[in-house]
Order: C-alpha cells, then structure tokens, then sequence
C-alpha cells in the first residue's frame, strides 16, 4: 500500500492505494468516478481519457503512484455553476452523440485541445480525437461540436 | 503517383424480421398522476434515437410537446417486449405499435372526457396542449391532469395497449414467390477516392450520401445514423478484417483491428430523400443498416475509377491495393511483350 496525494476535479485527495493500481482504478474504485469508462484497458481507445496537468492521458496506462501531486480532471469535473463546459454543450447541440460509450474520452480530448489551442483547424481538431475510438458518430457531428465549442469559448474570450 | 477516382453504388434493404417470421412490436400509453404520459415500449436505446422518436410519435398523435411524454424502456417489469434493436425494425414496427397505441389511447382519454364533461358523444372534442375540450360549447372543458385526478380518485388509472405485426409473407423454396420484406429502403451513395499507386494507399476525401428515409422523424438522428453507417462502411471497405486463421482470430485488439479514426473520415454530405410510406408511422422507415450497405461497392467503383483496377478483396488495405497494381503492370507488360512478338513473328 502507497499513499497518494491526488487533486481531482479541483478538490485535494489522500488515498491509501494498491501500489500496482492504474490511475484508472482510483478513479473509478475509492474515487467512485464511473463516468471514466475502460475500453480496451491497453490504450488504443481512448475511453478512460482523462485530463492530467493539462494533457488528455489514457488513464489506463498511467500508474497512479506517477501521480502523486498531480491535478486530474474527469468528465464530472467540467460541469460548473454556471452549466455544462461550452465543449459537452456543443455536444449536446450538435446531436454528437450516439451511444455515449466513448464521449467522456471525446470530450475531455477536445477540452485539453481547446484549453491550450482555442482556434483550432479541422485537422489539428481531428488529431487531437483521433485517440478517441467511436463505433456510432461517424466523427462528423463531433467534430462540428468542437468546432462549435471553439467559437463558444472565443466570444467568452473576448467578453472577458 | 496519386490518382483520384469517383464511384457510385446503389442498394435496397428490406427492413425487419422479414420472410415471414412474426415481426411484433407492442406499446401501452397511460395517463400519469401528473397529467404527462407515460410511454412504455420495449424498444431498446442504444444510441440510434429510439427513445427521441418514439414519444415523438406519441406527442404528435395527442397534440403535446414529446418533452411531455416520458418513454420507459430500461426495466422489464415496467413494459411488454417490442423485440429487439436490430433489422432496421424499431422505427417502422415499434413506431406503427406507438401510433396505433397512442391513437387508442387518445380514443379512450376522450371517451373519459366525455363522460367527465357530461357530453353525448366525443364528436367535435378537441385536443391539444394537455387540454380537450368542446369549440362549439368552449366552457365545456378539461385538461390531463383534471382527467388524471379525476381517475385517481376513482381508483382508475387509464392505460391503453396495442401492436403492430409486420406484413411479410416467406418466400416459397421452390418458386421464390412470397413478399419476404417490407418495406425496403433506398439508398445512393458516391464517394471520391484517392489512390496512391507507390503504397497502395486508399483515402476516402468526400462521401454523398442520398437516403431515403420515408419520412425523417428526427433529421438530426437522420444524419446521425448516415455519419455512423457511412464510417462503418468506410471501415469494412479500407481497414477492418479480424484475420480469422484456422477459426483463430488473429486482430483481436484496437492495435490491429483497424476501425476508423476521426482523420480517416472524409467530408461527409448528407441528402435526406423524404418519400412517404403509406404503412409507416407518419411514413418513416428504418435506415440503421442500409446506410452501411453502398459503402464499400461506392469506394471500389472510385479505385477502379482512379486506377483502371477491379479489387476482389476486402479490406482493400495498401498490400491488396498494391499487389493488384503490380500484377496488373506484370499483365500489361506480359501482353506488350507477346504483342511485340507477334508483331516480329
């Protein structure tokens, strides 16, 4: 057992942890965060992305005893008192989702997309979910979600 | 060298069960306390949209908003079985047993109405917004929830069942005579390719996808499905093979079961055909899998298109692209050869 010191979804945790654990199985295990799904678990889907010091990570391939001190955010961590994040709202309003499976991985690698680049390019937003395996979407409609949540976060930008 | 190429397919799928195996479906409207309705459906959503339309189609018959309907499909205690999600089924055949469930339903809610409202007959009641009442004597009115504690009060609760079987009749073994589907949906779809011929490399850079769709209940749902099937398609033509080798699959995970990513999908333009069928609900049908079906044969006919080449394999990954284009070279200088010949001889 290791303890670890973990900041998720802004609020500080200390977690006496199984040394082998993936980052995966704290999150979802004594975190309790479900809405991080396990896909393949060998990092080629994309669906426990999550957000780790600002990069998207397959959680999946991160031990969590890396991430002592760490700051991770979560599909639950996005949504604020003034509503959901402008990316999971475009989501909703560009009907980007089918069966959901692998949106909370989407959406968090459009997140850490649009937090370092806000204007991003169609292709520079296709390689920033192209870890971010979909059976359903057809990518199209997710694709014009971030190019929507984009422009959402540059009027923000400006009123600011 | 790079070469592009344009190609078409065309396809008809017969949706449902079909060939004569009873297709059923089965839906119960009930009045809630709280004057809403309650929609319960055994029709499973997975992200196709069956849970938007179906109270769709319920809030279009009793003239409410479908936010006013509440549809029940995740616990079987709670409704009868609609069968599964899958043939292309749930639109046409759970949608034909919503609409003729909410139609008796909407019969019988007026029949309480009328006895509420103390009327001769339901002739020229009105309906609409969760209210019914009478325009020729307009004071002689209720709404849903009035009705709702009203039954309440007497210990009722108004809960109406129907179905729908499909039409199909199976196709005799000997003749082939029978009607093993109905109905079929229509599909056109082309896409422009472009093949490089050093690599055998296949991209897809634009898709027109023309679907018919009877009527589209929920455009967005609509183009959902395109972008879905489309890119499905995409796959089973250029990437995915399980590599199956003495029953054994050999591509058993993402890392070589190649399914497309976001960077492999062209730009996708989506034609929504609306021609009504007459059996439908409000004349829609489904098109979960024939938006698949076009797929492959449009992205062959490009190649061909792009390189004079007939591929017989799929997935068409760069080695089959590749092998084709060097032994069609091998042909062709074979043929210049013993052209050259004949022409010394």
């Amino acid at each position: 057992m290791i303890t670890l010191n973990l900041n998720v979804n802004g609020k500080d945790h200390r977690l006496e942890i199984e040394d082998h654990m993936r980052l995966l199985d704290v999150i979802r295990g004594p975190l309790g965060l479900t809405g991080t799904k396990e896909g393949c678990g060998e990092g080629e889907c994309g669906a426990c992305t999550v957000i780790l010091d600002g990069n998207a990570v397959d959680s999946c391939l991160v031990l969590a005893a890396q991430c002592e001190g760490k700051k991770i955010v979560t599909i639950e961590g996005l949504e604020t008192a003034d509503g959901l994040d402008p990316v999971q709202q475009a989501f909703l309003d560009n009907g980007a989702v089918q069966c959901g499976y692998c949106i909370p991985g989407m959406v968090l690698s459009a997140k850490a997309l649009l937090d370092k680049n806000v204007a991003p390019d169609d292709n520079e937003i296709k390689e920033a979910i192209s870890g971010n395996l979909c059976r359903c979407t057809g990518y199209d409609k997710m694709v014009k979600a971030i190019k929507t949540a984009s422009e959402v976060m540059q009027e923000r930008g400006e009123q600011k | 060298m790079l070469k592009r190429g344009r190609g078409i397919a065309l396809s008809w799928y017969g949706t449902g069960y079909g060939n004569g195996f009873p297709d059923y479906s089965v839906a119960t409207v009930e009045l809630a306390e709280n004057g809403e309705i309650l929609l319960r459906v055994g029709a499973t959503e997975v992200g196709q949209g069956s849970k938007t339309i179906m109270p769709q189609v319920c809030a279009e018959v009793l003239g409410i908003h479908s936010d006013q309907v509440h549809m029940i499909c995740e616990d079987t205690r709670e409704f009868l079985d609609s069968g599964t999600a899958a043939a292309s089924r749930q639109t046409y055949n759970t949608g034909n047993a919503v609409l003729k469930a909410s139609e008796s339903f909407k019969k019988a809610l007026l029949e309480e109405a009328r006895l509420y409202l103390k009327l001769n007959s339901t002739a020229g009641l009105e309906m609409a917004d969760q209210k019914i009442w009478l325009p020729i004597f307009p004071s002689r009115k209720t709404t849903f929830a009035e009705l709702a504690s009203h039954l309440k009060s007497e210990g009722r609760v108004l809960a109406v069942t129907d179905s729908f079987t499909a039409q199909t009749i199976g196709m005799n073994p000997e003749t082939g005579e029978g009607v093993p589907y109905w109905p079929y949906t229509f599909n056109a779809y082309g896409t422009e390719v472009e093949v490089d011929t050093e690599t055998g490399r296949v991209q897809v850079l634009q898709a027109w996808c023309v679907q018919d769709v009877g009527r589209a209940i929920n455009p967005d749902l609509v183009e959902g499905q395109i972008d879905g099937g489309f890119v499905m398609g995409l796959g089973y033509a250029l990437y995915e093979d399980l590599g199956v080798k003495d029953g054994v699959i050999k591509n058993n995970k993402f890392a070589k079961y190649i399914i497309p990513t976001a960077m492999d999908i062209p730009t996708i333009h989506k034609y929504i055909v609306e021609d009504p069928e007459n059996t439908a609900p409000y004349g829609a049908k489904g098109i979960g899998e024939p938006t698949m079906v076009p797929v492959a044969p449009a992205i062959l006919n490009a190649i061909y298109d792009a390189i004079g080449i007939r591929i017989f394999e799929l997935p068409a990954t760069p080695d089959v692209v590749l092998k084709a284009i060097v032994a069609d070279r091998e042909a062709k200088a074979k043929a210049a050869v013993a052209e050259g010949a004949d022409a010394n001889g």
